[in-house]
């Protein structure tokens, strides 16, 4: 795009080009794009720093506890009754009490299940919206040259300055004017357009450090926009896209408010506003269920973490691209 | 690479195709386009025009000028609510982005089970925002928690951490701190970007590792942490669960933790006084842009793109 | 693309100030229904209302069972329930009423119910027909705003000291008679049990966070939190002297220090001193007698709050629990009333309810329950009537505003309990921060 020399971010030299074919070709294949990030190389280990590496585990598990310390105690009240959870606040409980999963997977209208299956619904449809038009919004603000660019992306940032309380009666209207009330609509289609610009911002700065010759390679090679950023940009993005999609699961996954005010009828509710449904100020509250249905809901995100992180992890070399 | 660069520029010259990007442009960014004018302007552009009324919710909002901006100015509480939340942003934003760095250091590579580790850190930003948060927190900062047991351990009396104005706001700084979860996550994505060959090139010129950390870790990584920044500083101006949670919702005690965000939300849905609470949403709004702007000019200074 | 986003756009500006304009102005006061648009019945007579209240587990689960008996009962009516908890039900309502999409019943709240009955968001049950013979005048006045009845009230609660008598024997202080102990005596014995009870056993927690004992010390004065115009009905003596006993409290040790009375107030009933165990008094609404007894294990007692003999009257109360209210806008009229009336004359929706919603107002069904409550519930309903004789009168519906004055009471009396007020300060701050928020 630049005329201007190509900035370069590392200090030295640039390196050489990867294969001898891109000159005569003119272009780099995307094999060959590929072959410019080759795996990191296994790190040799030898014995001597194994002191040091226990040392290292040792200071890790020590600092997960204290991470984890909230939560531990919250899996262990799950197996407490709930009139031992004030009164005993250790982390062993003294009384081993399961009744607080099958009570609390039951104790709402619909069997807890029926919850997390619309959670699912929800954060499913959302992730992939934002995969998508993230993406492709972060495309245009990264890459492509359009009159008020800038402009356009302030207006994009701006949109996530304003608190929610004071646009979700609005919203309600609009939604409520569709009929979208107690849909998964308005949870939903507003991901499908976009309106995340924390993930927009977020892919646009994964793809500007992308170097640019590959797509300018690429554009001469008669490679349309539509093409690079589905073979260049998004494969190379990869950690971008994880991180979208494992924090967008996360986020919806928890969101309160906004499905609290969108969703009026209990078969339609999700997780965290059944959660919700256990403790209220006024009257009794079944700690001992919810502590038990929170560690429940906790587990799909947890998984999701567990397994989406591999995803982020994997270097641009070992993406696949063909 | 340099070859590349080369041959591509003589192609240009030689085609001399490009002028902008106008049509692409409005391919790609049509769902966003449509999702602008669909979904975001109406509610956006009707909190503006709520913020000149005296909309109360349950009552259709009548025009009354400046006057909420001007009632602004003189409620000690709205003084109180940006000091706290300006206190807080300030300090709580560069420890987390440096707590979230440092830790997705440790955990990036060369050592067993750090896929275990992530995850086992990343647990806490998992939370959310659970009616149960708020009786762990009791249970690990109040008078008689945690902390205190241990504090006691060593012979110092400790305080109720979230109940006492003195120290509640330290308290959830420290808890902001400690969901370091999402920063570290993008972190860690932006290490993984950073092309092997570099490193390898440093290697051969004989870098130490810390050099290499100075000259590619963080030149290449800084596009990421000013993402971080950026999105950390918009999101701790407008911190509300957390310290509705720990407050059960007052911002106490007595307005200690009353974040913005938190007294607006009193103000709009506890006081019915929705028009107020728009004026400080556009207030609020008028500051982060200004920190951003301002971010985004001194990032020319410090920040590295490609293009 | 650089024209059609122009063009686009300042089209779409339009359109926003348009709908700005005209939807808010038209949905917060024209007549939309609350049932959504597409749950709209069929032709063949089937009519679907919505039902909306806050609470926890059980009582969505006792709420279920009743709506499928009324359902059984009124073949073409169906009832769509939408719950949840407290916080976020008012947020909701709140949100869907500025819509226009107002529940068709909804259960309201003393500090609520002036708002929305301002409004006419709720609608004249008087005129709706619902029959209310069975409840007292009295209860019937607590949700009667201007001479029309917005809420009937579901049950009643009253402001009482929860005691347990188990610390008591283990400090070796005897119970005090509640008709006769005093607020100096209520320092005392708190005192007492705190040092004869041993290390981290409190005589009382601390009672400032919650406007109601405020309202029974003003009315044992002869004065009332509000008037029945709305405005404020304390003297600063009252309020000054309402926060002092708990300076008496903290400096004699019969409670916890500033701090922990802070964490108490927001444990709720289960990690209470009293659900804890690890204190003897604390003052509660009847109803949460249950929730406490069940969290501390015991068998705990309720008592009346000092002071009924110390001066011009007796200041204990009844309080509705909550209302059944009707929209103003609903489609479907007749079929809400005739659910409101279900709910509050069936004997057979008592016998599931019991006392969740407060010892039921319709007299003849109170009586009908009363051999099915837990041994908690049946203390609370002899308590209850031991206090009928003695209650003057009850306090009218609170003014517009009030909602605040929790978070106003809640604010101030730390502020007191860590030195940062004098009561005198604090009764001052404390009269101009509520009279703003009824005045505004």
């Amino acid at each position: 795009m630049t005329d201007a020399p190509v900035r370069r971010a590392a200090p030295s030299d640039s390196p050489a080009a990867p294969s001898s074919g891109a000159a005569g070709r003119g272009t780099p294949s995307l094999s060959e794009v590929a072959a410019a990030y080759p795996d990191p190389p296994a790190r040799r280990r030898p014995a001597g720093p194994r002191l040091r590496r226990l040392g290292k585990h040792v200071a890790l598990v020590v600092f997960g506890f204290v991470m984890l310390y909230p939560l531990l105690w919250m899996l262990a009240s799950s197996f407490k009754p709930t009139a031992l959870i004030f009164r005993e606040p250790g982390l062993i409980p003294t009384e081993w009490d399961f009744s607080n999963y099958t009570e609390g997977w039951n104790a709402l209208l619909d069997p807890f299940g029926h919850y997390l299956l619309n959670s699912a619904i929800v954060v499913l449809g959302s992730v992939l919206g934002n995969l998508v038009s993230c993406s492709m919004a972060a495309y245009a603000f990264a890459r492509l040259k359009f009159r008020g660019r800038n402009l356009w992306f302030a207006v994009m940032l701006m949109s996530i300055m304003l608190p929610i309380h004071v646009i979700i009666v609005p919203q309600y209207i609009l939604f409520s004017s569709l009929s979208w009330i107690n849909t998964f609509l308005p949870l939903i289609v507003p991901k499908l357009l976009a309106t995340d610009a924390f993930f927009i911002f977020l892919m646009v700065q994964f793809f500007r450090g992308i170097p640019k010759e590959l797509d300018e390679a690429a554009r001469l090679d008669g490679c349309g926009h539509g093409r690079i950023f589905l073979r260049i940009m998004l494969p190379l993005s990869l950690p971008a896209l994880a991180t979208t999609a494992i924090f967008t699961f996360i986020w919806t996954w928890n969101d309160f408010f906004s499905q609290l005010i969108f969703l009026t009828k209990p078969d339609m509710y999700t997780v965290p506003i059944a959660l919700r449904t256990f403790v209220d100020a006024t009257s009794n509250s079944s700690w001992g269920p919810l502590f038990a249905m929170s560690i429940v809901s906790l587990i799909p995100v947890f998984l999701v973490f567990l397994f989406g992180q591999k995803y982020l992890v994997k270097g641009i070399a070992t993406t696949g691209i063909k | 690479m340099a070859v590349i660069h080369e041959v591509a520029r003589t192609r240009r010259a030689a085609t001399e195709h490009r002028k902008g990007d106008g049509r692409a442009a409005a391919l790609f960014l049509a769902p966003w386009f449509v999702g602008l004018v669909l979904i975001t302007a109406f509610p956006l552009l009707a909190s503006l025009y709520l913020s000149f009324t005296d909309y109360s919710l349950l009552r259709a909002p009548g025009w009354v000028g400046i006057e909420n901006y001007t009632a602004m100015f003189s409620d000690p509480r709205f003084f109180q609510a940006l000091k706290v939340t300006f206190t807080y942003v300030i300090v709580s934003v560069p420890l987390q982005l440096v707590a979230a760095l440092g830790l997705a250091l440790v955990l990036d590579k060369g050592l067993k089970g750090l896929a275990f580790y992530r995850s086992i850190y990343y647990l806490p930003s998992l939370l959310g925002a659970s009616v149960a948060i708020a009786i762990l927190w009791r249970q690990v900062f109040g008078a008689d928690g945690l902390i205190n047991q241990v504090l006691a351990f060593f012979g110092i009396e400790g305080q109720g951490w979230v109940s006492h104005p003195d120290y509640a706001l330290g308290t959830l700084i420290v808890l902001n701190v400690w969901t370091f979860g999402a920063p570290m996550v993008i972190f860690l994505a932006g290490l993984r970007q950073v092309p092997t060959m570099y490193y390898e090139a440093a290697a051969i010129d004989g870098a130490g590792r810390l050099r290499q950390f100075r000259n590619i870790t963080v030149p290449l990584l800084t596009p990421i942490i000013f993402f971080n920044l950026v999105l950390q500083l918009i999101g701790a101006f407008q911190t509300f669960t957390q310290a509705y949670i720990v407050s059960g919702g007052t911002g106490g005690p007595v307005d200690s933790t009353l974040f913005y965000t938190l007294y607006l939300y009193e103000k709009g849905f506890g006081s019915f006084e929705m028009g107020y609470a728009s004026a400080m949403a556009w207030f609020l709004l008028l500051i982060i842009a200004g920190m951003t702007a301002v971010n985004f000019v001194a990032s020319k200074y410090w920040v590295f793109y490609d293009d | 693309m650089r024209v059609t986003i122009h063009r686009r756009t300042r089209r779409g500006v339009a359109l926003v100030a348009l709908m700005a304009s005209g939807a808010l102005a038209l949905s917060a006061c024209s007549g939309d229904s609350g049932a959504m648009p597409n749950d709209d019945g069929g032709g063949d007579g089937d009519v679907e209302i919505r039902y909306a209240w806050w609470g926890s587990d059980d009582r969505h689960q006792t709420t279920q069972e009743i709506i499928d008996l009324f359902e059984e009962k009124n073949p073409g009516i169906t009832v769509t329930p939408d719950f949840t908890d407290w916080d976020g039900y008012w947020d909701k309502l709140a949100t869907a009423t500025a819509a226009g999409d107002t529940p068709d019943v909804i259960t309201q709240e003393e500090r609520y119910l002036s708002e929305y009955a301002s409004q006419d968001i709720v609608a004249d049950l008087g005129e709706l027909g619902v029959d209310t013979s069975e409840i007292p005048a009295e209860t019937l006045a607590t949700g009667t705003i201007d001479d029309t009845l917005y809420g009937v009230a579901t049950g009643v609660n009253a402001y009482a000291m929860v005691a347990d008598p188990q610390i008591f024997a283990d400090a070796g202080v005897e119970m005090p008679d509640d008709t006769t102990w005093t607020w100096e005596d209520y320092v005392d014995v708190a005192g007492k049990l705190s040092k004869g009870a041993g290390d981290g056993v409190w005589g009382t927690q601390d009672y400032g966070f919650n406007e109601a004992g405020l309202a029974v010390l003003a009315r044992q004065k002869g004065e009332t939190l509000y008037t029945p115009d709305g405005e404020l009905g304390l003297s600063k003596e009252t309020v000054a002297e309402f926060f002092q006993v708990s300076l008496d409290l903290m400096a004699n040790e019969g409670q916890p220090d500033a701090s922990r009375s802070v964490e108490y107030q927001n444990a709720g009933p289960e990690g209470s001193l009293l659900g804890t165990n690890a204190g003897a008094m604390g003052v509660w609404w009847s109803n949460q007698l249950g929730a406490l007894s069940d969290a501390s294990g015991r068998e705990l007692e309720l008592l009346r709050l000092p002071g009924e003999s110390q001066f011009e009257r007796t200041g204990m109360y009844f309080k509705p629990a909550m209302y059944y209210s009707i929209s103003a806008t609903t489609e479907h009229p007749e079929e809400s009333a005739k659910f409101v009336d279900f709910l509050l004359n069936d004997p057979e929706v008592a016998a599931l309810q019991l006392t969740d919603r407060g010892l039921p107002s319709n007299t003849t069904v109170r009586e009908s329950i009363l051999p099915e409550l837990t041994a908690a519930d049946q203390k609370v309903a002899e308590f209850m009537e031991g206090l009928e004789s003695d209650v003057v009168d009850n306090p009218p519906v609170p003014p517009q505003g009030s909602s605040e004055m929790q978070d106003i009471m809640i604010r101030i009396n730390t502020e007191v309990l860590f030195g940062n007020l004098t009561p005198d300060e604090a009764a001052d701050a404390f009269l101009k921060g509520v009279g703003a928020a009824i005045g505004g």
